[in-house]
């Protein structure tokens, strides 16, 4: 039987996605439903199973209690009395003992649920790598992670929770028609229309809960406002303006909840009055049949027994239509983002020659290997492309729309929002696949890059942009994160990059804990502890974007200096306009207009051309006057 | 070409940061096991009885990891600090005295609405008996009056059910409100120096998570737990009204039943206050993932990624095991204890019954009540089990205001402009100058541009400068005052540290723009936004001054929101301003287009710019060359030049 933590495989090996018993069925929200379920497999079942045993003593006690009245009490039989103590004593333990092993087996299958789907999100996440944030906004990943899980696991409790509660509805069902037919009928036919009676309350009660939840929202978003800019607020002034703001807030907040508080206060007491008035008809009819003597004493106490007990089933029915709602909602988002498919052709077997030249046909640039080349443009965004196209990434030229803009929206315009996203996000496959299946237009050793397999061109050609990552965890990791360096190639890597003050100010050293994204370093630190980390790598041929621009004239000087020692030899491209950069650079390529202008060095650049002169000054110039 | 200067960072310390490297370093790097052995590996295959022992072993452990998070939870090494569970007794108990007259209602409201759910049964039994009297033939009358009591009892459980609904609402949402206005009244006391230098992550923390948990305690715990309370105390008291006898074994069992309550309750915050934690632990290595999902495949990091979501995983199973365990004693106990009941009384009236001390209306009610009993008392045990969890978070949020304030105000206000630091020492360990005794007097109207390598001081020279943090020794003063004796809204007038941090807050225009000097007329706040070239945009804007910007609202570009943010500056109108340029990352594009509004709030002020290029430096009347916590060298381009030291070998290295 399956068991928490899940074993997940999926998207982990690209040739076995087809045989993987744990890749999602993403068709459709109701087939991945249905795959959550199959894929308990037994623990399903036996979740069903327990919860119908743990019922099962609610729905059998008002019977025995009347056939202990009827046989034992009333005429005095011992004997009788006897035997049904005792069968109330048996369904008692069953019904104790099944509460426990239905909450260990429910808190498995909810937690196989939950943990499955943060696996299969962090699978298709790296699987995907730069394409993800083409095709579907962080924050709507993060949330099917973080929410919709959730709700899978809570769907599949509730599902289990419906089938016990269904048999045991049946078994009271035969229970009461057989005593009395008539009297039975009323009752499952009046039940349930007790419980949809409040149903149009549901509504209105609904509709101020999201206000809350809405309104709650944009709270909890001026919270984080606030602390966003408290730097600001605390240093120039404006405590009050958004203190008040806040507080504001926070009163319509209050007015929205009190108001949905008095919705379920109304929805809860109609259903108080409607079960309630059930048991008086209840009371009546059966007195009146007592009289009539159709009913035995017995028999009526054990009819005042089920009008309690039959509000429960019905209720687990209603919440499993509310909760199976939901969960399809958040199948619709996770078959979304789980169903993305990885555009990379699987055919391709080339190798690449990192001794041969890297050329880059649409604008002309010339890489010679073992050379440091750097590439001067006007344009920022031209020599991020450059470096983009360099790597075979595809560009940043898309963001895909939101699905998940309001859970609870409904209605046309969200409807057609969804559609809006949904076509948006296969447009972006489709394009993303044709682009990734022709020639690239970048060759290394004359090869191009999308004649290999795209493992070989991350294997061999590393792209550190300005957006790099630093991941939680020893400084240790966070240089050498496979493992692979010895201790002096990675103290050469971070005199290399001048990050020693990044070792210096984490406690520990090398096994010193560096926050999540590297929070708590400057960004000059954390720029410099990427540089360290790309060098740590040793890639036959490294491109590096900008990655002096958030460090200081000093520091960027000697990082000028030790960044060409350090990688002598092997094929360096760097993306800036610094002239401390330009200084050490065997190579300047200077880009106008996306294209080659001109090639030589530094010097030769700066006295025979006045547009490049223009760029380096200018990058010197663009700065604060002060 | 002239050969770059030789700026080694390493020769300019005075020893090697990298020192202690080979004694930090792990050779062995096969990835550490994030669970001890007896957690990660179950023998499946072991006899029942060594497995069992196992189990409690393992429960053992379980329950100290879960100790030791929630010990660390409260006492945080990091970080902002947490209050006593003492404090939030105070607190909650202050919130609620406030509503006394709501608190009395919301009791009053839920007692009548239980006294009148418990009487049903008891009337059902006096039927039942009615019944066995006129054996089966019972008088229309008493039916009819039975029928009537009845009717008018749900009617009047309807009634208070509802009065008892919604005045706990009223009472819920009205606590919460001025409990979380408090904590943002208390996130935006907090010390200057301590909001520059701490990481904002906590805190977000607190007034997100740690607001929703304690949001869910105030507005639904204490409610449902007033609920609980009055249900519990008045079925003991309506069973014993039934008989006296017949409430025995339930009064019994739930005596029996206490002690592992009692336990369970003690030992659950830690449960879940570990499962809370290893859930945004979760999220965080999660969201890293998918934030870094581009380096992730730049680096090939796949498989350390997955490797990272399945420990944290496997963590987190570990403290869902625990809390199940936990909870499973618990159910255990109590579904005996409950149902269990139910078997007694049934014996034992109907031995009552033969002996005829009970009638056979009582014994009907006597069950009824236990089938109606468990439910509150469940919901008891629940609720404080979530008033537990909303306590750890409003620890923490009270925590937020025993951070103690980093100054007082005094009485003597500046007479002058002059900016004069003196002798300044500043560490931010004990033992760790990054400043040595460093002078220097701003004259007034002037540009002084501080240069310098990385951790060389130049920075937290900026900020003693501001007044955000006072130094260890010597002095800052303007006017002959020290900056940390101001009171903060008149430091704001002397002197600011431009960060440019151009954040732009959810609110209008104007609420963007006054900052410095709240209540300010519109003329003023038009005046400052013309100044930065802002006034023109401003105005086509659909609701001009009191358009809304901000997450969710309108978009302001990069340019607009720092010219904002200068505005803001120029409505503040402080002679002296620190800019520091590393943690401004301007965008070279935006930057083109600042140069005027930027000069416009420059003029006529004393500048000192914390600069990263050399080119700021150059136009500085002066420069202040920083380097291992001292000025090394201070004067104009020219004279610096001319002394062929260090800055003329960066310069000619830049400018070559």
């Amino acid at each position: 039987m399956r068991d928490y933590p899940p074993l997940v495989t999926a998207w982990t090996d690209r040739s076995a996605v087809a045989s993987d018993p744990t890749v999602p069925d993403t068709r459709s929200p109701g087939r991945l439903l249905w795959w959550f379920i199959r894929n308990q497999g037994l623990l399903f079942v036996v979740c069903a199973l327990l919860s119908l045993t743990w019922v099962l003593p609610g729905a059998t006690a008002p019977w025995i209690l009347g056939r202990a009245v009827d046989e034992g009490i009333v005429p005095g039989d011992t004997a009788r009395l006897g035997v049904w103590v005792l069968a109330l004593l048996a369904v008692t333990v069953v019904g104790a003992g099944s509460g426990v092993l239905y909450h260990t087996m429910v808190v498995r299958s909810w937690l196989v649920a939950l943990y499955g789907t943060v696996s299969l999100v962090t699978h298709k996440s790296v699987q995907l790598g730069h394409v993800l944030p083409r095709r579907v906004p962080t924050g709507e990943v993060l949330s099917v992670s973080g929410s919709d899980s959730d709700q899978f696991g809570a769907f599949l409790e509730i599902v289990t929770r419906a089938i016990g509660e269904f048999i045991a509805l049946v078994v009271v069902a035969v229970i009461v028609l057989r005593i009395d037919p008539e009297l039975g009928a009323v009752i499952l036919l009046v039940a349930p229309l007790l419980v949809l009676t409040s149903a149009p309350l549901l509504r209105p009660m609904g509709n101020a809960q999201t206000r809350e939840r809405t309104r709650d929202s944009e709270l909890t978003g001026r919270a984080t406002d606030i602390v966003a800019g408290l730097r600001i607020l605390r240093g120039i002034g404006g405590e009050r303006t958004f203190g008040s703001n806040y507080a504001v807030q926070s009163q319509r907040v209050r007015h929205a909840g009190v108001r949905a508080g008095g919705w379920q206060a109304l929805v809860e007491s109609i259903g108080v009055l409607l079960s309630g008035l059930f048991v008086v008809a209840l009371m009546w009819l059966g007195v009146a049949r007592v009289r009539d003597g159709q009913l035995q004493i017995g028999e009526l106490i054990t009819f005042l027994g089920y009008a309690l007990f039959l509000l429960q089933p019905i209720r687990t029915f209603f919440f499993l239509t509310q909760k199976a709602t939901r969960a399809f909602v958040s199948a619709r988002k996770s078959a979304s983002v789980l169903g993305q498919p990885d555009p990379w052709p699987q055919d391709r077997e080339g190798r690449l020659d990192p001794s041969g030249p890297l050329v880059d046909q649409a604008s002309g640039l010339w890489v010679e290997p073992g050379e440091l080349t750097v590439v001067v443009s006007a344009d920022p965004d031209a020599s991020a492309a450059l470096a983009d196209r360099l790597g075979r990434y595809l560009p940043r030229d898309v963001d895909p729309l939101s699905m998940d803009s309001d859970e609870d929206a409904r209605g046309r315009a969200a409807t057609a929002a969804r559609r809006r996203a949904e076509e948006q996000r296969r447009t972006i496959q489709e394009r993303d696949r044709e682009q990734a299946d022709r020639a690239w237009g970048v060759t290394l050793g004359g090869v191009d890059l999308a004649d290999v397999p795209l493992e070989e061109v991350r294997r061999t050609i590393l792209v550190s942009d300005t957006a790099a990552a630093v991941f939680a965890g020893t400084l240790q990791d966070a240089v050498d994160p496979h493992g692979r360096c010895t201790r002096e190639q990675a103290e050469a890597a971070l005199r290399a990059a001048c990050a020693e003050d990044v070792y210096d100010i984490t406690p520990g050293g090398w096994q010193g804990l560096l926050d999540e994204r590297g929070r708590g370093l400057s960004g000059g630190q954390r720029q410099r502890l990427v540089l360290a980390r790309a060098l740590a790598h040793d890639p036959e041929v490294l491109v590096l974007v900008e990655p002096t621009s958030a460090v200081d004239a000093h520091t960027e000087a000697a990082i000028a200096e030790r960044l060409g020692r350090h990688r002598l030899g092997r094929t360096t491209v760097v993306m800036s306009a610094s002239p401390l950069l330009l200084h050490h650079a065997d190579r300047v390529v200077f880009l106008s207009d996306g294209a080659v202008a001109d090639r030589g060095t530094h010097d030769d650049l700066v006295a025979r051309r006045p547009d490049y002169r223009r760029v380096v000054l200018r990058a010197a110039s663009e700065e604060v006057p002060a | 070409m002239t050969t770059g200067p030789t700026l080694d960072l390493a020769t300019m310390s005075p020893q090697d940061p990298l020192a202690d490297s080979a004694q930090t370093w792990r050779g062995d790097r096969t990835p550490p096991e994030v669970l001890p052995r007896e957690l990660a590996q179950v023998d499946r295959d072991a006899p029942a009885r060594v497995r069992w022992r196992a189990l409690w072993r393992r429960h053992a452990i379980r329950r100290d990891r879960a100790e030791q998070t929630l010990a660390s939870a409260l006492e945080p090494v990091r970080g902002l600090p947490v209050a006593r569970p003492r404090d939030v007794a105070g607190f909650l108990g202050g919130l609620l005295r406030e509503r006394a007259w709501l608190v009395t209602a919301v009791v009053l409201a839920n007692a009548l609405a239980a006294a009148a759910a418990l009487a049903v049964p008891l009337i059902l039994g006096r039927l039942v008996d009615a019944a066995v009297a006129a054996d089966g033939d019972v008088a229309g009358d008493t039916i009819r009056t039975l029928t009537l009591v009845v009717v008018g009892i749900v009617l009047a459980q309807t009634l208070f059910t509802f009065a008892a609904k919604w005045l706990a609402a009223v009472l819920g949402h009205g606590a919460l409100a001025a409990a979380r206005e408090h904590v943002i009244r208390t996130v935006l006391r907090l010390p200057l120096g301590r909001v520059e230098s701490a990481s904002t992550g906590d805190l977000v923390t607190r007034v997100t998570r740690d607001v929703g948990a304690m949001s869910d305690s105030v507005r639904f715990a204490i409610p449902e737990f007033i609920l609980a309370v009055v249900t519990v105390a008045l079925s003991f008291v309506a069973m014993a009204v039934n008989s006296w006898l017949l409430a025995l074994p339930a009064l019994v069992l739930m005596l029996v039943a206490l002690p592992h309550v009692a336990r369970y309750l003690r030992r659950a915050p830690a449960a879940y206050v570990t499962e809370g934690a290893t859930y945004s632990r979760i999220n965080t290595t999660l969201s890293e993932t998918v934030e870094g999902a581009r380096t992730v495949e730049a680096l090939d990091l796949q498989d350390v990624r997955r490797r990272r979501a399945a420990d944290d995983i496997a963590v987190s199973a570990q403290a869902e095991r625990y809390g199940m365990t936990l909870r499973n004693l618990l159910f255990g106990v109590m579904d005996m204890a409950f149902s269990l009941p139910r078997v007694i009384v049934l014996a034992l009236g109907a031995w009552a019954y033969s002996r005829g001390a009970v009638s056979l209306g009582q014994v009907t009610a006597a069950m009824l009540y236990m089938e109606m009993f468990y439910e509150p008392f469940d919901r008891l045990v629940m609720t404080v089990d979530r008033l537990q969890v909303g306590i750890a978070s409003t620890t923490r949020l009270l925590g937020i205001a025993a951070v103690p304030p980093d100054r007082t105000a005094g009485t003597d206000r500046p007479h002058g402009s002059e900016l004069v630091g003196t002798d300044l020492r500043f560490a931010y360990r004990p033992g760790h100058d990054v400043l040595h005794g460093v002078d220097l007097a701003l004259r007034t109207g002037e540009r002084l541009a501080i240069v310098g390598p990385s951790g060389s001081g130049k920075s937290t020279l900026g900020r003693l400068l501001a007044g955000i943090n006072g130094p260890r020794t010597g002095s800052v003063t303007v006017g002959g005052v020290e900056l940390l004796d101001l009171p903060l809204s008149t430091l704001r007038r002397e002197v600011a540290l431009v960060t440019q941090e151009h954040h732009v807050f959810r609110g209008s225009v104007r609420d963007n723009v006054i900052l410095a000097r709240e209540g300010s007329d519109d003329e003023a706040v038009r005046t400052a936004l013309r100044t930065v070239d802002a006034l023109a945009w401003v105005e086509t804007l659909p609701e001009g001054l009191d358009t809304l910007l901000g997450a969710g609202n309108y978009v302001l570009t990069p340019a607009q929101a720092q010219q904002i943010a200068l505005a803001r500056l120029i409505l503040a109108d402080p002679h002296t301003l620190v800019l520091d340029e590393a943690t401004s990352l301007i965008d070279p594009r935006t930057a083109r287009h600042l140069e005027g509004s930027m000069s416009a709030l420059l003029t006529g002020r004393t500048v000192v710019a914390i600069a990263h290029r050399l080119h700021t430096a150059h136009d500085a009347d002066r420069i202040a060359v920083v380097s291992d916590g001292r000025i090394v060298e201070l004067g104009s381009h020219d004279e610096l030049m001319a002394a062929n030291g260090e800055y003329a070998a960066l310069w000619r290295a830049w400018t070559s």
